[in-house]
This record gives C-alpha cells, structure tokens and sequence, in this order.
C-alpha cells in the first residue's frame, strides 16, 4: 500500500464512518433511554434516502431534500412510536419483533415506490468538486459528510450535557422509575427521542444516496453495520457510537483495500474480539 | 361423570392421561396427518405438492430456531446463516469439489456443527437485545460471504447444479424424501426438547440466573442448545438446496432469517406442530397468493406486527383458546379441564397441543391456563 493510497483509505474510512455515526448515534439513543433495539433504523435510513430522492427530482434542490427526508422520516418514527411501539412497552422481544415486521413493510413499499434499480442522489453545486488534502484528490462531499458527522456529534453531546432535555434523558437512561416519579412525563420523552433517532436515520439516508447508493437491501446492510458499531462501542452510549464508527468505517475500507473478497467478514472481526473480552462494548456499561 | 376418586388424583390428573378425550384425539389427530401427508400427492397437483415440499423444509428450519427461541428464551435473527453454511457446503462439495451427494452432506453438516459452535460460542455470552443483535450480525458475516466471494460462492449469481438424490428426482418423490427426513429430525427435536436437558433449558428460558447456583452450567446449556438448533438449520438448508437445485444469498439474507422467526411465532413459538402451520401459512403466502397480490412481502409483514400485537402465542394459541379448549370442555365437562391443564403443561405436543402460549417470548402466562382454573370450577358445580 503505497503512501497515497493509504490517505485515500484513511479518508474514506473516516468519512464512511461519519455516515455509519449518523445511522448508529440514533440507534444507540433510542436504545439507550427506551432499551429498544430498533431494527427498522434501516428502513428508516432507506426511506429518508429515498423521500431525498423525491424532493430532489421535484425541486432539484439536495438540501431542501435532505430538509424533506430528516423529517418525513422523524413524522415517520413519531408515528411508528405513538401507534405501535407504545402498544408493546415492557416487552423487550415484541418491540424488536415488531420492528422487524415493519422492516419488512417498508422494504417491500419502497421496492413499489422506487423501483429496484440502484439510485444515486446527485451532489448539490458547490460540494461537488474535488479537494486536494494530503496530497489526494478526494471529493468535497464527502469531506462535507464528515464535517456533517461532526456536528451531529457536537450537537448531540451539547443536547445531551447542556440541556434540561438532555439532563431528563440522561437520568432516564441510569433509572426510569425515579425521572417519572419526579413527575417528568417520560412518555413524551420517549416519542421525542424515538423520533430524533429516526430523523437522524433519514438524513443519514439522505447523504448516504449521495455517499453511497439507494437499493434494495441497503437498508439492512447499513444496519448490520450500525449493530457492529453499537456491539463494539456499547449500546446507549454516545462515545462509543463515535468510536465505533470510525473503527468500522476504518476496517471496512481499508479492509476493502487490502482483501476485497473478505472486506464484509472483516468488519466483524473486531466484533467478535470485543465479543470476547469486553461483551459490554467499549464504552457500555455491564449488566 | 368422573368419580371422587379421580378428582383426589394427582392435580390435573397428569398420571392418568389415558383418561379424558385430549389424547385420543390428539393420536387421531396424528394418525390423520399421517395419513393425509404420506396420500398428499396422489390428491393435488404437483403446484401443491412442491408448496407442501417447502413447508416441510421451513417448518423444519422454523422448529430448528424454535429450539432455541421458543425452548431457550433466545430469539435468534441470524440463523438463515446456518443453514446456508450447509446450503452452500452441499452445493460447493458437488458442483466444486465433485464429490457424490452423501459425503457432500457429511461434510456440509458438519461444517455447519463447527460454524454453530463458534457463533453459539459468541452469542451465548449474552442475552436479551444483545443477543438478538449478534446472532444477526453473523448471520449478516454468512451473507456478507455469499454475496461478495464470488470466487467461492458465485456471489450474486449463486450456485446451481445442486443435485437431488438419485431415488427422489421427481417431484413427488423429492417430496416422500422430504416427509421421512423432517419427520425423523422433528421426532428427534421432540426427544431432545422433553429430555431433562431440553427440561433444564425451559428452566434457563424462565429465570438463568437463578439456574446457575443451582448448579447447572447456563453457558454449556446454551451453547449445546445454540449447536444442536444450527445442525437441524443446517439440514434444512441441504433440503432447500436440493429442492431448488441451487443456492444464492437471497437464502441466507436477514430476511430469510426473519421469516424462520416469523413462521416460528406465527405458528405458536415454542411448540412443534407451531412450525409447521407458521411455515406453511409463509410458504402459501409467498408461492400462492403472490400470484394474485403482488405485495406479498407488506402482507408477510402486516401479518407479522398483527401476530406481535394481538396474538404472540400465535395460531396454533388462537386454537387452542378457541376451538381446542372449548371443543374438550364439551366432550367431557370435568375431565376436560383436567386435560387442558395437562395439555397446557405439555407445550410441545407432536400433535396440536395447548401449550402454544407458554413459551411467548415475553414469558407471558399461557392463555389456556389462566383459563382453566375459572372452567374447572364452573365443571364441578354442574
């Protein structure tokens, strides 16, 4: 591996990664204060993608489309807590299960809406070019998702260490029982995290069109990848979705580099040794 | 009339079976399914026949995850990877390496045995959400290797050329072949889930924290469990291949792992014949009325979020409280409630069975036996 190519793998790791933290970090913060795994975050990823897909070829703008897709999608989880998550609370299993069983839904509407055919968002004038940084020529929107990445977790850490939101979410997580009895309606607390989780996910789908591609199937690809981030990192905990990321983000693509055939498996490989030593995660907490 | 006598037995009358109309017509009921599935193909077209064939092999695969979801208490969404390892072992060994179909199999198996050692090994470390999580995301690294090792694999493309056993390359043959091995493998999954250890593993589902000090190690419980649940995936997975004379990653896909589940919950988890009618409703669902409703797959996942929310002890619940219960309550006021109770116990009937609720994921109580207190009262005051 030549000096070049090395940065170029660093970047695109670091910037695949920025994108599997907008993904993860919604993830995590609804599993984190409501223990729900939800498994519909990829569908919720693809569906944003594709809702960005719509408002683009409607108005032709990138950023009223990643307006749209963020939050069409946040309605979406608003709806999807509300009319279902909340008929099943308490029963861990039946939460999963039933987000499976939309997963399934949406998978197939959006096969009926959008078609099969992979579909790439175009990048927006501006970002569209290429930038010269450390001696690669790479491409500025993918620089712009990292930075997006970025903010999103600085936004996050601020919501989460420097609001009365935050602060409500945060004792949530450590005790449930003790932030009602303190008579916070953690109820509403809940939709209104499930549905920031969710239009995290849909404007992760909206830059993953444009980083990626949108296909059938991506949505479980990108939330395999999210589980192998929040496994390694530890559920609800917001440093390890950052850490997790880019170690993912990394493996893949410099795996990808180096054994392309076994670039998939290799992402797992870290899995597995945190599995081993540290079934917690990284950053969880034990129990 | 039952005798006082009777009613001072054993409570529920466990140690007279023999008595009351619940086994006779469970043995009628077996005797019947017998009867129908062995003559199934001198009735139907062969359309049937092969939607018969498929039930049987995800109804085997749907029982193999009901192992450990529904016995075990560990709800697994990656075991499509299981049975592909096997799938994909029997078509590379024949296709690739060209050897014959029964070292193929061996071989497939076995590397299947391995496989689910080593995943079993990771995710029985944890429980609950983490579990489920891992499990999909080997099942994921399974898929992962199908879809892009071209090399091996055919990637996208798959592998075809799988051959049929020589005895059974018609139709209904393939299907008789089908019939014998799932009936030995589900006669074998039923002796495993009674034995004491399959018992000790209910006991891990309901509370394995406090089976440990007890002294019984939950680890190599689970793992055994875990193993044993991979093989019977894995035999699946040579029947399918097999039967399509191919394998491809659309087989071993999260997706595929999710509907076993679904089959498995829709069926009533945590009983045998629930895998079955979970497997075969799926298997009509996609083949049948696809040709008719070409959204199949939302109907598949409406039936699912339904099931989840209105009915988590599944059909084979629904028809235990509904026609099961009532229907014995009828044939024998007294010593019916008696035998639901004991039916009740039994969750794992060969036969349709009232213990479909006892192994709801949520360990919810059944809805057979909160009934029948309240009707074995309402019997003796007749």
């Amino acid at each position: 591996m030549s000096v070049h190519e090395f940065w170029l793998q660093l970047l695109n790791g670091l910037t695949f990664g920025a994108l599997l933290f907008l993904v993860s970090s919604g993830f995590t913060l609804i599993f984190g204060l409501m223990r729900i795994v939800n498994l519909a975050q990829g569908s919720l990823y693809l569906i944003g993608g594709y809702i960005g897909l719509s408002v683009i070829r409607a108005t032709g703008s990138y950023w009223l489309a990643l307006l749209g897709g963020a939050v069409a999608v946040a309605a979406l989880g608003l709806a999807i807590e509300r009319g279902l998550l909340q008929r099943v609370r308490g029963r861990p299993m039946s939460e999963i299960l039933l987000t499976v069983g939309l997963s399934f839904i949406a998978a197939d509407l959006a096969l009926a809406i959008w078609g099969g055919d992979p579909q790439t968002l175009s990048v927006p004038n501006g970002i569209d070019g290429k930038a010269t940084i450390f001696g690669v020529t790479y491409p500025v929107f993918r620089l712009v998702v990292l930075g997006l990445g970025i903010v999103v977790a600085v936004g996050l850490w601020a919501l989460l260490e420097h609001t009365r939101i935050g602060a409500i979410v945060r004792a949530g997580v450590d005790d449930r029982e003790m932030v009602s009895a303190l008579g916070i309606n953690v109820k509403r607390v809940f939709t209104g995290v499930f549905a920031l989780g969710a239009l995290l996910a849909g404007l992760a789908g909206v830059v993953g069109g444009a980083y990626l591609s949108l296909y059938p199937g991506a949505d479980t690809e990108i939330l395999t990848y999210s589980l192998v981030v929040v496994v390694i990192g530890g559920l609800g905990s917001l440093r390890g979705a950052i850490v997790g990321s880019l170690l993912v983000g990394l493996v893949y693509d410099f795996g990808q580099s180096l054994v392309p055939d076994l670039a998939y498996f290799v992402v797992f490989a870290p899995m597995a040794l945190v599995l081993i030593l540290r079934p917690q995660g990284l950053f969880g907490r034990a129990g | 009339m039952r005798s006082l006598a009777s009613y001072l037995s054993a409570p529920g009358g466990a140690d007279s079976p023999m008595a009351g109309w619940a086994p006779r017509l469970k043995w009628a009921a077996l005797a019947a399914t017998v009867v129908v599935a062995v003559a199934f193909p001198y009735g139907v077209t062969s359309f049937w026949v092969n939607i018969a064939t498929q039930a049987l092999i995800f109804g085997l695969f749907a029982l193999s995850i009901n192992v450990i979801s529904g016995y075990g208490g560990m709800i697994t969404l990656g075991h499509a990877g299981l049975l592909g390892i096997a799938g994909y072992g029997v078509a590379i060994f024949t296709t690739q390496s060209g050897w014959a179909l029964g070292p193929a199999t061996v071989a497939a198996l076995a590397l299947c045995a391995v496989v689910s050692l080593f995943f079993g090994a990771l995710a029985v470390r944890t429980r609950g959400t983490y579990f489920v999580m891992i499990t999909l995301a080997e099942g994921m690294v399974i898929w992962g290797i199908a879809q892009r090792w071209s090399e091996l694999t055919g990637g996208e493309n798959g592998i075809p050329g799988v051959p049929k056993p020589s005895f059974a390359t018609q139709y209904w043959q393939y299907y008789w072949f089908v019939l014998v091995v799932v009936a030995l493998c589900t006669f074998l999954i039923a002796r495993f889930v009674r034995s004491p250890f399959g018992l000790s593993l209910k006991g891990i589902r309901e509370a394995d924290d406090r089976l440990a000090p007890l002294g019984y190690n939950v680890w190599l419980h689970k793992l055994i469990a875990f193993t044993v649940s991979g093989i019977f995936a894995g035999v699946a997975g040579v029947l399918l291949a097999m039967y399509n004379n191919f394998i491809g990653p659309s087989d071993v896909f999260f997706l595929a792992s999710a509907e076993g589940l679904l089959m498995s919950i829709l069926g009533g988890i945590g009983t045998l014949t629930g895998a079955f009618v979970g497997a075969t409703v799926v298997v009509v669902i996609q083949d049948w009325v696809s040709s008719y409703f070409e959204r199949w797959q939302t109907l598949l996942g409406v039936v699912f979020v339904l099931v989840i929310l209105f009915a988590s002890d599944g059909i084979v619940g629904l028809w235990t409280r509904f026609v099961w219960a009532p229907l014995l309550r009828r044939l024998g006021a007294g010593e019916a409630a008696a035998d639901a109770r004991t039916a009740a116990r039994s969750a794992a009937g060969a036969t349709v069975s009232a213990g479909a609720a006892a192994a709801t994921a949520d360990g919810a109580a059944p809805a057979a036996e909160r009934r029948v207190p309240a009707e074995s009262g309402g019997a003796r005051s007749q």
